[in-house]
């Protein structure tokens, strides 16, 4: 509110308003530096390798070049990447909202013994990070009984390792989730919910019939967050996907990184491929980040 | 917040009901049917892998030999070896070269943007844009900014006479790089959530600190600052925990090199565990930060409280 208003409507109203335009210049020289990175991958991605690896900085390519699109596409076999991402990105996304609505509501309106115990507990659990459970995660999958080979005490086999199952596995429900939903459900009219009830209605056809109908901002900002999580995850699907038929985007992404960076062009150019969906999505649905910001109660 | 029964008692309709009935629509019953998948996920992928890690970090499980109980071993081991004692001082580093600096850019960004003026929308689209961008591109991007062969930021310092650096691949620059490019990360998430503090304080204050002739840094400093301050920890403490998260970024560009000038706590957790199948030590490591996040949480957490009262 400040600098802007004081600096152009103090003492001389009618002069140039200087502290506005530092203010603009400011934002504008923060937001090419933040950009750069983008700019530099798409420019990238287009060009010829003897315009890479010049002495003197290029910033446009002499010609645009396609065919660094085609060759990432083909060399880490993209369609299956594809393929395999969405799927579980999909499936988590989809599991995240309908598990994290059905627990938020628990939490948010029915009373019944052990309530406060669970809820604390997961609280708790938000303060340890998935990297640090990695390991026992990956172990108790791999141990999955009588999936892969496994007996029923999970010995033998390979569990869940290199499966659809196993990658959604740890990203089909999140704590953040459960606690958007009841946060969103608290707010909801009581009176509602009463009326449903008094009807005759039971509190599992009010949820489904009603409440969920009506959840469509929560729902939105829930599905952004899991879709940005399980899309760009890596270092769940690099320790269960050790076949290449398995790999996501970010896997096949990084093994251009092994081999000593020398394929710059068509690193980029992959790079604008798996992003390209994610940046359209978010342009799509920016608005229900913010109003998941306000939901969460971030604002007391 | 009554029952369903309490809501229906004296009604005809309820009366017919049968004593099924009645149990299926119970708070009781419908909250466990309602949780019992989560709840069953909950405890394989959060409280069984708690408990597992605590267990493992007082053996020498090695996936093939039997476990077996060596007490505190592993614990002694991460605070005398060398490549553990490293890791705590990097992931330190790392955080203090982050945390402080990172939570002042968004506020001063947050702060700019927070005013009337044009593009607002667009401006905070293009600083959150690295939030949405997988951590595995915007790696694989810097990488190749900070090449020192034909990399963008040897020719932009070479603009300003600068000599080439080797920057990730330099011991004294690869942290300061790694530092560099979580900044750029954590911008936009952190702004947004000062975006959406800011927007509670009320005008009439700037307004009135204006009329007393307060310059627009004094109402920064002694309005938004001190009004904003439980959103400041909040940041912090979020900030702190998805530094000491950071994996993929020096997955992609570093590997904890070069010399383990970058391997922090999260590398040697996962190199422990995935390389030199030293579960029963990567799990102690695990406990160690993870006691390290509640210091942090418990800490900022206490100031808060003694602020409030």
């Amino acid at each position: 509110m400040s600098i802007a208003r004081q600096s152009s409507a103090h003492k001389n109203r009618s002069s140039f308003p200087w502290g506005l335009a530092l203010v603009y210049v400011a934002l504008v020289a923060g937001a090419m530096v933040m950009t750069l990175p983008f700019v530099w991958m798409a420019l990238t991605s287009v060009k010829p390798d003897a315009e890479i690896f010049g002495q003197t900085l290029r910033w446009l390519p002499s010609d645009f070049d396609f065919a660094n699109y085609s060759d990432a596409y083909a060399s880490i076999n993209m369609g299956r990447l594809y393929q395999n991402t969405i799927l579980i990105t999909g499936a988590d996304v989809i599991a995240q909202i309908l598990l994290g609505a059905m627990a938020g509501y628990v939490f948010a309106r029915l009373r019944f013994p052990g309530r406060q115990a669970i809820f604390f507990a997961l609280l708790i659990t938000m303060m340890v990070p998935f990297e640090v459970l990695v390991l026992p995660i990956f172990l108790f999958v791999r141990r999955f009984p009588l999936a892969g080979g496994n007996d029923l005490f999970g010995n033998g086999g390979a569990g869940l390792l290199n499966t659809y199952p196993g990658l959604m596995f740890p990203n089909l429900i999140s704590v953040y989730g459960v606690f958007l939903f009841r946060q969103f459900f608290r707010a909801f009219p009581i009176e509602v919910e009463e009326a449903a009830l008094i009807d005759g209605s039971s509190r599992q056809r009010f949820f489904w019939t009603i409440l969920m109908p009506n959840a469509k901002p929560v729902i939105g900002t829930m599905g952004l967050f899991s879709f940005l999580w399980t899309w760009n995850d890596f270092l769940w699907p690099l320790v269960i996907a050790k076949e290449e038929r398995m790999k996501t985007l970010q896997l096949g992404l990084a093994t251009f990184n092994q081999e000593s960076g020398t394929r710059w062009a068509e690193m980029m150019a992959a790079s604008v491929m798996a992003t390209v969906p994610v940046l359209l999505l978010f342009l799509f649905l920016q608005r229900f980040l913010v109003q998941g910001l306000a939901t969460t109660g971030l604002k007391g | 917040m009554s029952t369903s029964a309490a809501g229906l008692q004296g009604r005809p309709a309820a009366q017919r009901r049968s004593r099924l009935d009645r149990i299926v629509n119970s708070d009781t019953f419908v909250a466990y049917t309602f949780l019992i998948l989560p709840l069953l996920l909950f405890f394989a992928i959060k409280f069984y892998p708690v408990v597992y890690n605590v267990v493992l970090s007082f053996t020498n499980y090695d996936l093939f030999s039997p476990i077996q109980f060596v007490g505190l071993k592993n614990f002694r081991a991460v605070f005398t070896e060398e490549v553990t004692l490293k890791a705590i001082r990097n992931t330190i580093y790392y955080t203090v070269g982050t945390v402080p600096l990172g939570t002042a850019l968004a506020l001063i960004v947050a702060s700019l943007l927070n005013q009337r003026i044009r593009g607002r929308i667009v401006f905070r689209t293009l600083y959150y844009l690295p939030v949405v961008t997988s951590v595995v591109v915007s790696s694989m991007v810097w990488k190749w900014i900070f090449s020192p062969q034909s990399g963008l930021l040897n020719h932009l310092i070479g603009y300003l006479g600068i000599p080439p650096q080797q920057w990730i691949y330099d011991p004294t620059l690869a942290m300061p790089s790694l530092i560099l490019v979580s900044l750029w990360a954590g911008l936009g998430g952190n702004m947004v959530i000062f975006l959406a503090g800011l927007q509670d304080i009320p005008a009439e204050l700037y307004e009135a600190a204006e009329i007393d002739g307060a310059h627009a840094w004094q109402s920064f400093l002694f309005l938004t600052v001190p009004l904003l301050r439980p959103v400041i920890l909040f940041v912090v403490v979020t900030y702190s925990i998805a530094i000491f998260r950071s994996f993929g970024a020096i997955f992609i560009l570093t590997q904890g090199g070069p010399m383990l000038t970058t391997n922090t706590l999260v590398w040697e957790v996962y190199m422990n565990a995935f390389g030199y199948l030293k579960l029963g030590k990567g799990a102690a490591i695990s406990v160690v930060l993870v006691a390290l996040i509640l210091v942090i949480t418990v800490v900022n957490f206490r100031v808060l409280r003694e602020d409030e009262e």
